[in-house]
């Protein structure tokens, strides 16, 4: 037995050196990518003008963050996100769950979603911008309607999808109308639903951008198109990697909720 | 207490199920044909009969689940606080997001049970199937004994006026079925309040003698009852003895017989080669 774990532990070490190596290189490729632009733009081979090199990008960035300016822009491209976010997934919830839930629902609302559903959000915002002036309201609901269609979608065919034996059990055990959403259609289709949502999060920081580089005097956005008109593209590298370091960010906590919330799905 | 006509259990009138075909140019089947029959109070009833010959219909319309096309069958109701029927479903039928404990309490929750009266309900039946240790475990982490288990005690559990049981342990191994039946026979004959009235559907003589009082053969579709047994063996029963019993081959025998003759004829209806063994 001794023996035969010592072989085991011999096949198994220079695996672990390989994973080691693997993860030191996964941190130091980026790093090393930073370096050959920071160089390339210092020897001339880029031009400054339009790739500025990372180091004068992190001394914007600590300018822009110590004056309070870049607190101001991402507070508020947060505030509409989430905003457009809650206003897109709640109503998407409770409709897409009475959608799945009863065919004749389905039926009568289906064709109308497959039909508005391929609309480019975007395309949306002039509209919005008339019919809900260029305050926030225009911004919330564009995002709103992003999140909503991708909730929507993925909640009916996660209710669609469960298991028809469960609602014959909540049938048999006298589970109203109110237990069929709480203890069937809700819990059963909550895979699907953060799938949705992850979706959902990933296209609000895409319409957040767009409307604030249109419509709006402050945001991430604005401070990305603003770069451009003024012609100091520092700002804009700084926009996109907070967008892409949200991004992130937001996908990971929707993850780490999904495992809280849904602790009963297989891994 | 009185058996007389009136004090039946469950009452089947001419029950009759059509089911219209699914494309308009199918025809109709007839899954129940005109069903008549009766079940005593306490009488533990299995309904057995070839593959798809109209007996989970019949179970179903028990449970509620399906509506008959005519006819009537009547669940007589004793005490209005209690639930009518509780079913044990034919596969997994345990609802994933929930736990052991949530499983069992499920029928209790819908029916607003006081917390501490559900709690102590659903310990009770945890016990009572040997789950204790997994009151807290997801179903994904059980074996499919032990879901059928969690199954069979959310349906005591409720306390319901008929039990009902749509081939519960088909989908277990030859060891785990004899467990799960001989456990179900003594949660069955060990009921606190009163023995509970149980039909129980499966395709297997073995079970339906071993656990059943009586057993109703059905026919090939349409669905008729065929044959009506009593099933006058002692309780309790034990495998092993029931099998070497005269009284049991006996049985076995009777219905057999008709059984193959509505296998073969429900094969020959369907335009299959069948090699009747005798």
């Amino acid at each position: 037995m001794v023996s035969l774990a010592n072989k085991l532990s011999q096949l198994l070490d220079p695996l672990k050196n390989e994973e080691q190596r693997n993860q030191i290189i996964s941190i130091l490729s980026p790093v090393a990518l930073l370096l050959l632009w920071e160089l390339m733009v210092r020897s001339g081979w880029l031009d400054a003008r339009f790739f500025p090199p990372p180091t004068v990008i992190a001394a914007r960035f600590w300018e822009l963050a110590t004056s309070g300016i870049l607190a101001e822009h991402i507070g508020i491209s947060l505030a509409r996100v989430f905003a457009g976010f809650l206003a897109g997934t709640i109503p998407a919830l409770l409709i897409g769950l009475t959608m799945g839930l009863f065919p004749l629902v389905r039926a009568i609302l289906e064709p109308m979603v497959a039909a508005t559903y391929p609309i480019p959000k975007l395309a949306l915002l002039p509209l919005m911008l008339l019919v809900f002036g260029s305050g926030e309201l225009s911004k919330v609901v564009t995002i709103g309607l992003g999140c909503f269609f991708l909730v929507l979608m993925n909640t009916v065919a996660g209710v669609v999808n469960i298991e028809p034996i469960y609602l014959d059990v909540a049938r048999n055990y006298g589970a109203s109308k109110r237990d069929f959403y709480t203890t069937i259609a809700l819990p059963g289709a909550l895979p699907m639903i953060f799938t949705g949502m992850k979706l959902g999060m990933g296209v609000s920081l895409l319409l957040i951008v767009a409307a604030e580089m249109i419509g709006a005097q402050n945001g991430i956005g604005y401070m990305i198109w603003t770069s451009y008109q003024i012609f100091v593209l520092e700002d804009m590298y700084i926009g996109l990697v907070l967008m892409a370091f949200f991004g992130y960010f937001f996908t990971m906590s929707l993850s780490y909720l999904e495992k809280v919330v849904v602790p009963w799905k297989q891994q | 207490m009185e058996t007389t006509v009136a004090q039946a259990k469950i009452r089947v009138d001419n029950l009759t199920k059509v089911f219209r075909g699914t494309k308009r140019a199918s025809d109709p089947v007839i899954a129940l044909d005109d069903i008549t029959f009766e079940v005593p109070d306490g009488q533990f009833l299995c309904v057995v009969g070839p593959s798809g010959c109209g007996k989970t219909t019949l179970l179903r319309i028990t449970a509620g689940l399906e509506t008959e096309t005519s006819g009537s069958l009547i669940i007589r109701c004793d005490d209005p606080e209690r639930p009518l029927n509780s079913m044990v479903f034919q596969e997994s039928s345990v609802l994933p997001w929930m736990t052991v404990r949530r499983n069992i309490g499920y029928g209790l929750r819908m029916r607003g049970l006081p917390r501490a009266q559900q709690r102590d309900i659903v310990e009770r039946f945890l016990k009572k199937v040997g789950l204790s240790k997994f009151g807290d475990a997801y179903p994904h982490q059980l074996s499919g004994g032990m879901k059928q288990r969690v199954s069979v005690a959310r349906a005591f559990a409720n306390d319901p006026e008929i039990l009902l049981m749509d081939e519960p342990f088909a989908a277990l191994d030859e060891q785990n079925k004899i467990l799960l039946q001989r456990e179900l026979l003594r949660i069955w004959e060990g009921s606190e309040t009163d023995t509970k009235t149980v039909v129980y559907v499966t395709h297997s003589l073995d079970e339906a003698l071993f656990l059943a009082d009586r057993v109703i053969l059905m026919t090939a579709l349409p669905g008729k009852v065929k044959l009506d047994v009593d099933v006058d063996l002692p309780r309790p029963r034990k495998i092993a003895e029931l099998r070497t019993s005269p009284r049991f081959t006996r049985l076995f025998r009777e219905i057999w017989e008709a059984l193959r003759e509505e296998v073969v004829k429900d094969k020959q209806s369907r335009g299959l080669d069948f090699v009747a063994e005798s």
